[in-house]
């Protein structure tokens, strides 16, 4: 509480008493000083009794001391009035140095009362400040802990992340090996797709032609058809004009046994007729052993055609022998290739391990994924927290502000404050001073200032006493200003902590994006169909419904053409039926004949279909010998040149092919076979034997012998 | 009020492998096979056959189709039968059907069946708990993605056949009737993810990849 100065004090009347005390006049008596007051007076002796003029000397001598004692008097009075003037002007300013005292007693205590609250409002402040940066030094420690925990973890992290980035960067090699093994599959498969492709043309012009010969045979069966038909019918027309002879031959006969004569003229009639049904005997016999030639060739021919097929096929079987025999090199390379990146593949010993290994690796990636989205779940946090330390960092750097002003108004006030205190020293020196002076004045007149020099002293000690306590909050008001900035230092390393930590954290949430598109990119390619073939094979039905229904379409225009065929002959025999009796021997042979056809079309059917189930079990046995004897599966296509030329292409795969992409592929044209160069043909190794085997001694089974023994010997060495 | 408790029917290896095969078979015609859930859904939608060939019948909740092509029926029941066989041994990873075109065999569409098969259920023949509705339903979602599918594929203009790929494990024996072949891939294909339903010992993944349309590409 400020204490309001006192009115000034009204001046003592001590003055007066010293004055009264200090009577100046002539009532004083004077005494001749002797020791002792009491003047003895002792009767005169008489040796002692002077004359008058010694008395008048004497009383001279008296008078005069007397006028020089009262000159001193008065001169002693005047002094004394001087003194007293003197002292009464000191005595005033005394009173007024005392009032000024009193007035600087009160504003110190004033002051005092203002510091007082000053240092209690400081104390609450520093208190309150420190218990803020107490609580935030707390937080900064827990934050410190947590940033030290999740710098431990973001180094582990960091750690993990590097080594997946190393794995990332093996798989990735390996995943472009991959690739790369893919793409060269892919373009062998598209090369086996073109064969394939130009196989299936080639078959389908084949089967055109073949189509077409059948056609031909057809318009041809049904031309002899119709020519049999004519030739049935001048038959008929003969038999018809014959028995119309022999019935009017007969009539004449009937005729003639009543009318004898011209005898011998139906006889050579009946002969003539005779002899003409012999001939047309014979030409129907003839006719029907042409017929019955004609068909004996045509069955032959048949039975040519197909066997003519059959060694086609065996023959483009062989020439794919030689191209799987390539493909098999080819394989038994990439096989090689394989095994050499294998072996720079950590803990794989064998093929088999590789499954595995990928497992593992691919386990590992998801582990790895796993915790990549447990790190960014926990950056997510340490950013939370880190916002969280950032607003704490904010409101503590307002506080810290705040303070900062509170304490530089604190320190204007202490300056003011020292201002004040300094102002007062300076005027409690001069009082200092004053006051000796006037103890100085006051050692003359001594007694009354006494008192005053004691309430000096009291005042002097009292100010001494302030003086240290001033000091000694300006040393706490100093080690205040001390620890603020030794918190704002700990805060600004915080904040170029946090900020240093926020960079890593954004440099970590870049590398999970990264990941995260990579792993999309994986995830596309898995979709799109990309496989290991390490892992997977793709397999198909052989008889596609394209196929099928190709097969089935060519089955049914035969049997189409059968029943046409069966249909015209039941025909030709309903027209044999109605030709009559005398035709029936000639009906009768053409229907044993075509009963014999039809036996044999039946047997021919049947022996078809036999043919067929055993060629299908022939050929996949056939394909299977040929892979366990030869070593290579062998892929038979037709396909079409550019120029339209059908060509019989052969993919071998060696059955010691390392890969996929081990393929040999070789096309068959009228009797040649020649090699396609592939990826596979073109590495060294293979087209170094190439170069040899096939160029140079021109024998492909000992290009595809040498190639089976090398790659077998890579597989048991391996 | 009564309330209804949740049919929740335990799901075995040769059951799960027989759901996904029914769906495979309504999309190859109730053959049981798995993976060709959608397939005649997706022949039909995609007149790789004319609508003709086709019969509706309701199953699921949904219409499905049947097929009177005896060469189609009799292609996919040898099919599904070799498919279920490889899904119980849990040795299929993949089918995929694709579409090409007749003339000059270039593959126009891809649908990928992905498959993930729980291997524990494989090993130690443990059994699953799934209802059926639950399963339906994601059946259901899939079989109406492939109806509206038609709005972003590209139309087929020219005559079109289907082929069946299975991705299996590389030591599984290939039958008398199969081959080996290659994955039949578009160049730069645009892909377009469908849903997937799961029978918790099965999860079939769908995913359509086909050819860029040119007009698309202009």
């Amino acid at each position: 509480m400020i204490l309001r100065t006192p009115p000034p004090k009204r001046p003592r009347t001590e003055p007066k008493a010293l004055e009264e005390s200090s009577p100046v006049g002539s009532d004083r008596q004077l005494f001749i000083y002797e020791d002792s007051p009491v003047v003895h007076v002792q009767p005169p002796s008489d040796h002692l009794l002077c004359t008058y003029q010694c008395r008048q000397m004497v009383k001279s001598e008296f008078f005069d001391a007397l006028s020089s004692a009262e000159k001193q008097a008065r001169d002693y009075q005047s002094k004394w009035e001087t003194l007293n003037d003197s002292f009464c002007k000191v005595d005033s300013e005394r009173k007024k140095f005392r009032e000024q005292l009193l007035f600087a007693e009160q504003e110190l205590a004033a002051a005092k009362g203002r510091e007082q609250a000053l240092q209690d409002q400081l104390l609450k402040e520093v208190n309150d400040s420190s218990e803020r940066f107490k609580k935030q030094i707390q937080s900064y420690k827990e934050i410190e802990i947590k940033l030290k925990d999740e710098v431990n973890l973001r180094k582990k992290a960091e750690s993990s992340a590097a080594s997946y980035k190393e794995k990332e960067s093996n798989l990735e090699g390996q995943l472009s090996h991959l690739s790369e093994s893919m793409k060269r599959e892919k373009l062998s498969f598209q090369a086996e797709l073109a064969q394939l492709k130009r196989e299936s043309k080639y078959s389908l012009s084949r089967k055109n032609a073949e189509f077409e010969k059948m056609e031909n045979r057809a318009i041809t069966a049904e031309k002899e058809l119709v020519l049999l038909k004519e030739n049935m019918e001048d038959l008929r027309k003969h038999l018809n004009e014959c028995l119309h002879q022999k019935g009017e031959a007969e009539k004449k006969l009937a005729t003639f046994t009543f009318q004898e004569p011209n005898s011998s003229d139906a006889s050579l009639l009946v002969k003539h007729l005779q002899e003409e049904l012999r001939n047309y005997e014979v030409e129907v016999q003839e006719a029907r052993k042409l017929k019955s030639s004609y068909d004996q060739t045509e069955l032959l021919r048949e039975k040519l055609l197909e066997e003519r097929n059959r060694r086609d096929r065996a023959e483009s079987e062989i020439s794919k022998l030689h191209e799987l025999q390539f493909s098999m090199k080819a394989l038994e390379d990439e096989l090689s290739s394989w095994k050499m990146l294998m072996q720079t593949i950590p803990d794989v010993l064998s093929p088999d391990d590789v499954p595995a290994k990928f497992a593992s690796l691919q386990k590992e990636v998801l582990d790895s994924m796993k915790k990549l989205g447990e790190s960014n779940a926990r950056l997510k946090q340490m950013e939370v927290a880190l916002d969280g330390a950032q607003l704490s960092k904010q409101s503590a750097e307002a506080d810290a502000a705040l303070v900062r002003d509170k304490s530089k108004g604190i320190e204007e006030e202490v300056k003011q404050l020292q201002l004040m205190i300094s102002m007062i020293t300076d005027e409690r020196d001069r009082l200092k001073q004053l006051l000796e002076d006037s103890n100085c004045m006051k050692s003359d007149v001594a007694g009354s200032g006494i008192s005053d020099g004691k309430l000096l002293q009291e005042l002097q000690l009292s100010l001494a006493n302030k003086e240290c306590y001033i000091k000694e909050l300006e040393s706490t008001v100093q080690m205040k200003q001390e620890m603020n900035n030794r918190q704002r230092e700990e805060i600004k390393l915080l904040g170029e902590k946090l900020n240093d930590e926020a960079r890593k954290i954004k440099s970590l949430e870049r590398e999970s994006d990264r990941l995260r598109s990579e792993i999309s990119l994986l995830e596309s390619k898995l979709g799109h169909g990309d496989f290991s073939t390490e892992s997977t094979k793709v397999l198909r039905m052989v008889n596609t419904l394209a196929v099928d229904s190709e097969a089935k379409q060519t089955i049914e225009a035969l049997r189409s053409e059968l029943q046409k065929t069966k249909d015209k002959l039941k025909a030709v025999e309903e027209l044999n039926n109605q030709s009559g009796d005398t035709v029936k021997s000639v009906d009768s042979h053409i229907s044993e004949t075509l009963k014999q056809l039809k036996e044999q079309i039946a047997t021919l059917e049947k022996r078809e279909e036999r043919y067929k189930t055993v060629f299908a079990d022939r050929i996949s046995v056939f394909r299977r010998a040929c892979c366990e004897l030869f070593g290579y599966k062998i892929v038979m296509d037709e396909h079409q040149r550019p120029n339209g030329i059908p060509v019989t292409r052969f993919t071998l795969q060696s059955i010691y092919a390392q890969s996929d992409e081990e393929k040999l592929e070789f096309e068959y044209e009228s009797g040649n076979v020649s090699i396609v160069v592939n990826g596979y043909c073109s590495q060294p190794d293979i087209s170094q034997q190439v170069g040899i085997f096939i160029h140079k001694l021109n024998s492909i089974p000992a290009f595809t012998a040498n190639l089976t023994v090398e790659s077998f010997n890579r597989r048991t060495l391996s | 009020m009564a309330s209804k408790t949740v049919a929740k029917d335990i799901i075995t290896l040769r059951g799960s492998a027989a759901i996904v095969s029914e769906f495979f078979g309504y999309a190859a015609n109730r053959f049981g096979c798995w993976g060709f859930f959608f397939s005649v859904s997706i022949l039909y939608n995609r007149g790789v056959y004319p609508e003709e060939s086709f019969a509706k019948v309701k199953k699921y909740g949904l219409p499905m189709l049947l097929t009177h092509d005896e060469g189609v029926k009799s292609f996919i029941a040898n099919l599904t039968s070799q498919l279920s066989e490889w899904l119980e041994a849990g040795k299929l990873q993949r089918v995929v059907l694709v579409i090409m075109s007749k003339s000059s065999s270039e593959v126009l569409e891809r649908w990928n069946f992905s498959i993930q098969t729980d291997g524990e259920v494989v090993e130690k023949g443990v059994s699953r708990e799934k209802s059926d509705k639950e399963i339906m339903r994601e059946i259901q979602a899939i079989m109406r993605q492939i109806a509206s599918s038609i709005t972003y594929l590209p139309c087929l203009d020219e005559p079109c056949v289907f082929d069946v790929l299975a991705y299996t494990d590389k030591d599984v024996s290939v039958p008398f009737t199969w081959i080996e072949s290659d994955p039949k891939l578009i160049a730069n294909p645009q892909m377009v993810k469908l849903h997937s339903f799961d029978t918790k010992i099965h999860k079939v993944g769908t995913l359509v990849s086909y050819k860029n349309d040119e007009w698309d590409e202009e």
